[in-house]
């Protein structure tokens, strides 16, 4: 049993790391009115409940597909497919997969009569392949730009997941069901175990319409138990209202505002002084200082002033379907140069299971969406290694789960928790090469089997945290499946 | 890879690296089944002395060759089935653990000479009886002191500890109008209270906010984060957690704190209201509690979360930690967790209806009730709900070690309550809605015979409608006549004559309606076949469609005449029936919380409403007095009053009042001597309460205090829940706006207000999203500019000083207190400077895209300048602190 003063010690140092507002950030803020550009997890040293490792990356980019995009057409060629397809799976050498123990993985909450079944007449692929890079990867025709980059990918095509609905998109984030609940999100851990390097921007950043309200809705990037200063800060890509709260009502002076935020600070400080022993006074000193500078610097990240007209067109903010995403890509990039930790983007929402989401028309419906975000994606891809920042900046892709081998409707295909891929770059991750299988039918990922929650291990571990260190006092970041870093595919 | 942790703990020595790092390690691992509650072989590894004992098979540690200590050979054997903890209990100790554990042992295990030994479940200090402790007299303390006075005096002198003198009386106030009512004390409240400083003016003072009705919206807030209040939720008009309309049971919160009602009774109630009061639907509106936790998608989430919290909020009790295995830390078998979760496998929720409203999805009262009296509760194989034991069903009941008598005694429910149909109220409800059914047809039969153009075919359907609602209307009153008589009649012929003419009058309709239908059906696929529709497919399917329509109205049509040869009394009975009983099993769980012999009932609540006026709680774990969670320190002072709660009746108004009143309570935050560095050396943590805390409003006072300081609220009390998304605009008090998931006011939860799902106890942060929307939201903006407004209005123009005199006022309603001279020196400049500079508005930049404002700013610059100010004092360090 723990020591009763051990355990009120340790309370009321986290209150107090509380109080001061940033947990970990907050002891970084001490001397920080500046930028400071320090290494990622140098300026924490007190609290047990994180365990610092050599850093290899300062930052990540989490692109989510919400809806559950295609394994099969994207970087996981199945000619199996093509051969057997219009057969029944029981008709193919392969019929073991429909009794394979892995189907056991799967946790059903709500029954939903029409989708997440596994779907028996086989659907051949509706896009080709080809080799790319000098590994030769496989990555399908809709991805040419992604494609381009396939030097720096890492394919990981061997992940399952548990839920067969789209709660498997807050599953993603959080690393558990969605009947458990909610629980702190991947990139809110990552803001809590680091803290920041730039105090003028919020350190966990989203983009995009999030996953709704069915799916996990705002959790999918929230930090729960560790509080709202670790939550992930929707961002919009327009200077005029970039944040909620960023600037004053219509009619009121920048100037009128300017001498109020004078004021403030010399009543505060006043107060500081009669209450020396009242740490929350300077906290909150702070705290206003820090919304000043947000107030300033978030209109000046989503405006591309000094931007090229060539990296405006790369990221393909002069075509239609590719500006949005382009806008949020190119905003991605100033972020993690600016020193934001995670960015987090959506991508596909429909306000309901996501675009992703291709029990039917799958073929036009994923063309549509990759012509949207596979530009934007590649030239980030590239812009971060001319810049020379890819080495320290993580790039996840991934969507809830991957489709079917089954047909469903009879141009699209069900949800598939089986088996599907996630890629990375970057951030000290091999390139060029792919890690994990699935079967023939690319039905159950049958080697190097990953839970989503190795993914996110590999980021904890890459950015330098322990990620079976975090915790908190009666809270563990996980109590099972806490996930392994994928040492293999770490360079 | 070494961290810096490690590094840290290795440096540890002796007695110190057992506590704070070898005794935790041996918890987390292996006490579960080597500690007091198990001991299995005899083993113990929950004190040193206890290791030092070892096993049943002898010593666990070979002092003179430690390798071949057997405890460090089992938890580092190289298999997994010899290995400690096993497979399933645990994760195995790593390289650096054990390296610990081994140097502990080489150093020769010292320990704290005193390491209590715990003794087992009843010898926990909340598992003992709650027993009144003597009080101490403590020397050179006045007789008068309170008990709590005397208690808590009697730790800070064994720690050499003096407390700070009493605070200002306007600090004061202002710490207790906001702690019992939620709002700051108006200035002319400040100045009454300050003269008049005599022993009893502060109770009399507590005892006057207790009796405004803000004090239960007050209150009511803290009890509803612990009941886990939230609104409905669900997508789009889909329920899918809690119930709609849930705000009657908000209500009856706040209106049985008002009232006083004994916190044991409103437990009793919230958890068996239905069962208590069948028929009382004011008592009724308490089972929200049990209505809350409805969760569409699955039955078991449900039922665990009743479980789990009904556990955490009344009992402190983790009894949710045994769904899967037995409670590693508690004496509560899994079979335990399923007997508490039979208690609640009969129960559902339905909605009453409310007088002149039929349809529940616009009013009605959501309740608990039996629905399921012999619904079978399981054991689930390690929690799986896909493995359930179903040859062993279980039997309601609660953990066996509180020895507290667990009565479970069937309760009758009578007619209204299990035939609600039958009501008058919700009789008249379907009659009037039938009634009106008949009134809209003939009123469309009367305007479709004045219109020329009607086709005859038009005017014959009219005519049919017409026919159809009476049939509807004399088929309703005829079973509502034939059910009342079943129920009330002794005459049997009587009976069947009604029943009769029920049967006869319903057919007649079926009859009728099929016919319509079937009519419909006909022309339908007329339509069909004669359309215009080019697409083949399209038309085909239509045609299908209809004539599949058509089929199943035909069958229709024919049952309805073979209806005619069934048995002529055979009608439908109106509405639904529910069991005529209630299992009473929630009755005698909620008898068994409140009965005054449960040790824990009083001490966690005595301890939820401690923290709520003191911001620290006796017991840190709020929701876990297991044995996990050590003796606290005050422990003297939580069973004294909870012992004084239970004997007074439960009484929360004498509980705040005892607390209030006492020096403790009263303490000043700070002051600048020596007493205040001698303390906070030796008591850094203010455990012993010798200053009071400095704390931070929480989100809705922030939010109200700015209504009530601008004299923009609304008092408005009650009602439906209102739409977060015009909490900048309606100037209601934030509890009445719909607190759900994804359904809160930003501004609620930037400021850490409760999650909706879980929250005994919140965790106020400083964060600069709050900056942003104190400084920048429409709302702080309107009100600040009506409340210089109004301020000014007040001050008469012959003022020698305006300006001066604005300061002083804005600050008296802001913060409570005078400006200090640097203070109103700042204040006085900034109104200068500020007018100035809004003298010539063209030079100036204007926000152009922002949110709108429902208040104007001021057009005279020296007006806008005091509204300026105002907005400053909204945002000051001190406007959403109590000191």
């Amino acid at each position: 049993m723990t020591d009763k003063r051990e355990l009120s010690r340790a309370f009321s140092r986290r209150m107090l790391l509380r109080d001061m507002g940033m947990g970990f950030g907050g002891l970084a803020l001490t001397g920080l009115l500046h930028q400071e550009n320090t290494l990622a997890g140098q300026n924490i040293a007190m609290e047990t409940s994180v365990r610092k490792l050599a850093p290899k990356a300062k930052s990540v980019i989490w692109l989510f597909m919400i809806g559950g995009a295609s394994h099969l057409e994207s970087f996981d060629p199945k000619p199996m497919l093509n051969k057997y397809a219009g057969k029944t799976i029981e008709e193919t050498p392969f019929k073991d997969v429909l009794t394979s123990p892995y189907r056991a993985n799967e946790r059903v909450v709500a029954f939903d009569p029409n989708n997440g079944f596994v779907r028996n007449e086989i659907y051949p692929l509706q896009v080709g392949y080809r080799q790319w890079g000098h590994g030769g990867l496989e990555i399908s025709n809709w991805w040419p730009h992604v494609a381009a980059c396939a030097d720096d990918l890492c394919l990981v095509r061997s992940m399952w997941t548990e839920d067969s609905n789209h709660g498997a998109q807050l599953q993603f984030h959080t690393g558990r069901h969605r009947i458990d609940g909610f629980f702190p999100t991947i990139g809110s851990w990552v803001n809590y175990g680091l803290g920041s390097i730039n105090e003028n921007l919020p350190q966990f950043v989203v983009m995009g319409t999030p996953v709704a309200d069915c799916c996990g809705g705002q959790e999918a990037h929230r930090a729960n138990y560790l509080g709202p200063q670790y939550d992930g800060i929707p961002l919009k890509v327009d200077p005029h209202d970039p944040l909620p709260y960023a600037k004053p009502p219509k009619g009121v002076f920048e100037e009128e505002q300017a001498g109020e935020f004078q004021l403030l600070r010399e009543l505060n400080r006043i107060t500081a002084e009669s209450f020396p022993n009242d740490a929350t006074v300077e906290a909150r000193m702070k705290s206003y200082e820090l919304a000043f500078r947000m107030q300033m610097a978030v209109p000046e990240v989503v405006k591309f002033d000094d931007e090229s007209t060539q990296t405006l067109d790369d990221y393909g903010l002069n075509q239609d379907s590719t500006r949005e995403f382009g806008r949020q890509m190119l905003t991605a990039r100033r972020l993690v140069e600016r020193g934001v930790r995670f960015v987090q983007v959506y991508h596909g929402s429909n306000g309901g299971a996501g675009n992703w989401d291709a029990h039917a028309n799958l073929k036009t419906g994923h063309e549509r969406l990759c012509k949207q975000i596979d530009q934007p994606i590649g030239s980030l891809l590239k812009d971060l290694k001319a810049r020379g920042m890819l080495d320290e900046t993580l790039v996840v892709w991934a969507s809830e789960f991957g489709r079917t081998p089954g047909s469903q409707l009879s141009n699209g295909r069900d949800h598939h928790p089986y088996g599907f891929t996630v890629w990375m770059a970057g951030g000290g991750i091999r390139g060029g090469i792919s890690h994990g299988k699935t079967d023939e039918l690319g039905f159950h990922a049958v080697e190097e089997r990953h839970y989503v929650t190795d993914i996110h291990a590999t980021i904890l571990h890459q950015l330098g945290i322990d990620p079976r260190s975090l915790s908190l006092p009666g809270r563990k970041r996980l109590e099972r499946d806490y996930g392994e870093p994928i040492r293999a595919v770490i360079a | 890879m070494a961290s810096i942790a490690v590094t840290q703990q290795l440096r540890l020595h002796g007695a110190d690296l057992y506590t704070s790092s070898i005794k935790p390690l041996l918890a987390e691992k292996c006490i579960a089944c080597h500690g007091p509650l198990k001991a299995e072989a005899g083993l113990r590894l929950d004190a040193a002395k206890l290791i030092r004992k070892g096993s049943e098979n002898g010593a666990i540690v070979a002092v003179k060759d430690i390798d071949q200590s057997p405890i460090l050979q089992r938890v580092g054997h190289s298999s997994p089935d010899q290995r400690m903890p096993p497979m399933d209990e645990g994760v195995p100790l790593n390289q650096e653990q054990l390296e610990r554990l081994r140097k502990w042992l080489t150093d020769g295990m010292p320990a704290p000479e005193d390491e209590p030994i715990v003794q087992g479940p009843q010898q926990h200090w909340a598992y003992r009886p709650i027993v009144r402790p003597p009080v101490p007299v403590v020397d050179g303390q006045a007789d008068s002191q309170s008990v709590i006075d005397r208690l808590i005096a009697a730790k800070q002198l064994a720690r050499n500890i003096v407390p700070l003198e009493r605070a200002e009386p306007a600090t004061l106030l202002r710490r207790l109008t906001f702690d019992l009512t939620g709002y700051p004390p108006t200035p002319n409240e400040i100045a009454a209270f300050a003269s008049d400083q005599t022993d009893e003016s502060l109770a009399r003072v507590a005892d006057e906010l207790m009796s405004r009705p803000e004090y239960g919206e007050r209150w009511g807030r803290h009890w509803m984060d612990v009941w886990r209040y939230s609104d409905w939720d669900g997508y789009k008009l889909e329920l899918r957690g809690s119930q709609r309309h849930i705000w009657h049971w908000r209500d009856w919160i706040i209106e049985s704190l008002n009232a006083n009602k004994p916190y044991d009774q409103m437990v009793r109630e919230m958890i068996a209201g239905d069962e208590i009061a069948p028929t009382d639907r004011d008592v009724l509106r308490a089972t929200g509690f049990l209505a809350r936790s409805y969760h569409r998608s699955n039955r078991n989430i449900w039922l665990d979360a009743t479980v789990e919290h009904t556990a955490k909020a009344f009992l402190g009790l983790t009894i949710n930690c045994a769904k899967c295995h037995d409670h590693k830390f508690d004496p509560i078998g899994q079979e335990e967790y399923y007997q508490f979760r039979a208690i609640f496998e009969p129960h559902n929720v339905r909605t009453e209806q409310f007088a002149g409203e039929p349809d529940v999805m616009k009013a009605g009262l959501p309740r608990a009730f039996d629905a399921a009296p012999d619904a079978a509760t399981y054991i689930y194989v390690r929690g799986n709900e896909k493995q359930p034991l179903k040859d062993k069903p279980i039997t309601a009941n609660v953990p066996k070690y509180l020895p507290i008598a667990f009565e479970v005694r069937s309760v009758p429910l009578p007619r209204e309550s299990y035939r609600p149909d039958l009501t008058e109220l919700v009789k008249q409800n379907a009659l009037t809605e039938a009634r009106k059914r008949v009134e809209k047809a003939q009123a469309e039969l009367t305007s479709s015979s004045k219109t020329v153009e009607s086709t005859q075919a038009e005017s014959a359907a009219a005519t049919r409608k017409l026919e159809l609602a009476r049939a509807a209307l004399d088929s309703l009153e005829a079973r509502y006549a034939a059910d009342e008589m079943l129920s009330t009649e002794s005459n049997t012929l009587a009976i069947e004559a009604a029943a009769k003419r029920a049967a006869e009058l319903e057919r007649s309709y079926n009859l009728l309606e099929s016919e319509v239908v079937f009519q419909l059906a006909e022309q339908a696929l007329g339509k069909a076949t004669k359309s215009a529709e080019k697409d083949v497919i399209k038309r085909t399917a239509a045609i299908n469609k209809a004539n599949r329509d058509l089929d199943a109205a035909r069958i229709a049509f024919d049952k309805a005449i073979d209806a005619f040869e069934a048995d002529p009394t055979a009608y439908t009975h109106v509405g639904t029936e529910y069991p005529h009983e209630s299992t009473g099993r929630r009755l005698a769980l909620a008898k068994w919380i409140t009965n005054k012999n449960n040790p824990l009932t009083a001490r966690v609540a005595v301890n939820q409403i401690w923290m709520r006026h003191f911001d620290q709680p006796l017991v840190a774990n709020v929701f876990d007095f297991g044995m996990r969670t050590p003796e606290p320190e005050l422990c003297d002072l939580l069973d004294w009053l909870a012992a004084e709660f239970i004997e007074s009746g439960w009484n929360m108004k004498h509980l705040h009042r005892l607390i209030v009143s006492s020096q403790t309570y009263q303490r000043a935050s700070a002051q600048s001597s020596s007493r205040f560095s001698t303390n906070a050396a030796n008591d850094p943590d203010n455990t012993t309460y010798w200053r009071a805390n400095v704390r931070r409003l929480d989100a809705e006072q922030i939010r109200d205090s700015m209504l009530a300081t601008s004299g923009a609220l609304d008092r408005t009390r009650g009602g439906p829940d209102l739409a977060e998304e015009d909490g900048e605009t309606s100037m209601r008090r934030s509890v009445y706006f719909r607190h759900a998931y994804e359904k809160q006011m930003t501004m609620m939860v930037l400021f850490d207000a409760a999650s909706p799902n879980e929250c005994y106890r919140r965790s106020p942060s400083i964060i600069p999203q709050q900056a942003l929307v104190m400084s920048n939201s429409a709302l702080a903006r309107s009100l600040s500019r009506r409340l210089a407004t109004a301020l000014s209005n007040e001050i008469s123009q012959s003022s020698p000083n305006l300006e001066k005199e604005f300061i002083e006022r804005l600050f008296m309603l802001t913060l409570g207190r005078r400006p200090s001279d640097s203070e109103e020196d700042s204040c006085l400049a900034f109104l200068d400077t500020q007018a100035r500079l809004l003298i010539d508005q063209s030079t100036l930049h204007a926000v152009t895209l922002g949110a709108k404002t429902t208040e104007e700013a001021a057009e005279a610059p020296v007006m806008r300048a005091r509204q300026s100010l105002a907005h400053v004092l909204f945002n000051h360090n001190d406007f959403v602190n109590i000191r």
